[in-house]
């Protein structure tokens, strides 16, 4: 009569396992999602921009995001203030794991609120990226 | 029959179970409950869950006796299925406070056995809603939010049910989050992660027809994101 209650049991005791070496390798590869995923939850919007755009930010100082190095390809993301946004050939994207977002080579992303944040955002680090 | 009707219709079926000494409505419907008279907004799931402390269980076998409109389920003996349309599907569920709390275990019965479930342990009764007849027991928000940002979740059922925990965070005071991350904090560090990672993929899932937008509330949640980490640095 409780069979199935039983399976349940053990097919959850087995995702808690899997939990657990998911945590444990959190710092290695098995990590990266959860970390890209840490970056847009602190991003208003997100945007797809040129090559030669990307290479101008990291000329005026602004470092991409480590997450991004994680990825294969790699992927260059920046957190940019509204006003640097304006100066950019950027195409919005929707700020979730889908295709435009994954594809796209280098992105800049606008923090929640990012008019109260100027001064706190500084050269391209999120917070908890 | 709008769900509003079938679920409370269901739980005034129940009402003798309700009544047992720390028996909570829980899972899913507990936002539709707390929502302005009970609006029942969201459609996640067509059933509506009873948390049994494992100490109660006699009592509510006992208050089961009463309960007419519902057959157990032949293969899954803690589901009670709707014998009327009125009515919704009853899951009974267990929560172990005791000894074996935080643990994943049938409880057997011959009557009754029930899927005890570890995480259920965070829950604490909370102030019962009041609507037309019906006095409900639910648990506090804070604990609820723990349990289902914890669960295992995979597929469109696991969007849904995160996109529970946007409805429940929508209906929460400003105390029942300090509450949460407080809870947070008493956490091994595997579990504040995993509550981490469903907040993070809840701020990113699309809207859902009849669920709540997470969308407008992104600031929210990574407010909340930011908070939970302060409370890891502490």
């Amino acid at each position: 009569m409780t069979a199935r209650l039983h399976e349940r049991v053990r097919r959850m005791r087995e995702r808690a396992l899997i939990r657990a070496w998911e945590y444990r390798q959190r710092a290695y590869s098995k990590g990266v999602w959860f970390r890209l995923r840490r970056v847009l939850v602190d991003a208003e919007r997100a945007f797809s921009i040129p090559e030669g755009d990307a290479d101008q930010l990291e000329s005026e100082g602004q470092q991409p995001l480590a997450v991004g190095h994680e990825l294969s390809p790699a992927k260059r993301i920046f957190f940019v203030r509204r006003e640097q946004l304006l100066k950019l050939d950027a195409v919005e994207l929707p700020v979730r794991l889908t295709a435009p977002l994954l594809q796209a080579t280098s992105v800049v992303l606008v923090a929640h609120g990012s008019n109260d944040l100027e001064g706190e955002l500084g050269s391209g680090s999120a917070p908890g990226a | 029959m709008e769900f509003r009707t079938r679920l409370l219709e269901t739980l005034r079926a129940v009402r003798s179970v309700l009544n047992e000494p720390g028996v909570l409505v829980g899972g899913s419907e507990v936002p539709n409950l707390l929502e302005i008279d009970a609006r029942s907004s969201l459609v996640v799931s067509e059933d509506v869950d009873i948390v049994v402390p494992v100490d109660s269980h006699d009592g509510v076998k006992r208050a089961l006796q009463s309960v007419v409109g519902f057959q157990q389920s032949a293969e899954e003996p803690s589901v009670w299925l709707p014998q009327r349309p009125e009515l919704i599907e009853v899951n009974f569920i267990g929560m172990d406070s005791g000894p074996r709390a935080g643990e994943t275990y049938v409880f057997e019965d011959a009557a009754l056995p029930l899927l005890v479930f570890g995480n259920l342990c965070l829950l604490r009764p909370g102030k019962p809603v009041h609507v037309e007849d019906l006095v409900i027991p639910v648990p506090r928000p804070a604990g609820l939010l723990a349990e289902k940002l914890l669960t295992d979740r995979s597929g469109d059922k696991g969007d849904r049910d995160l996109l529970v925990v946007m409805g429940l965070l929508l209906v929460s005071e400003p105390a029942d989050l300090d509450e949460l991350v407080t809870l947070y904090q008493s956490l091994p560090p595997d579990q504040r992660y995993s509550i981490r990672s469903n907040l993070g993929i809840l701020s990113l899932l699309e809207p859902r027809s009849q669920m709540p937008d997470p969308v407008p509330h992104r600031a929210r949640l990574a407010k909340l994101m930011a908070r939970f980490e302060r409370a890891d640095a502490t």
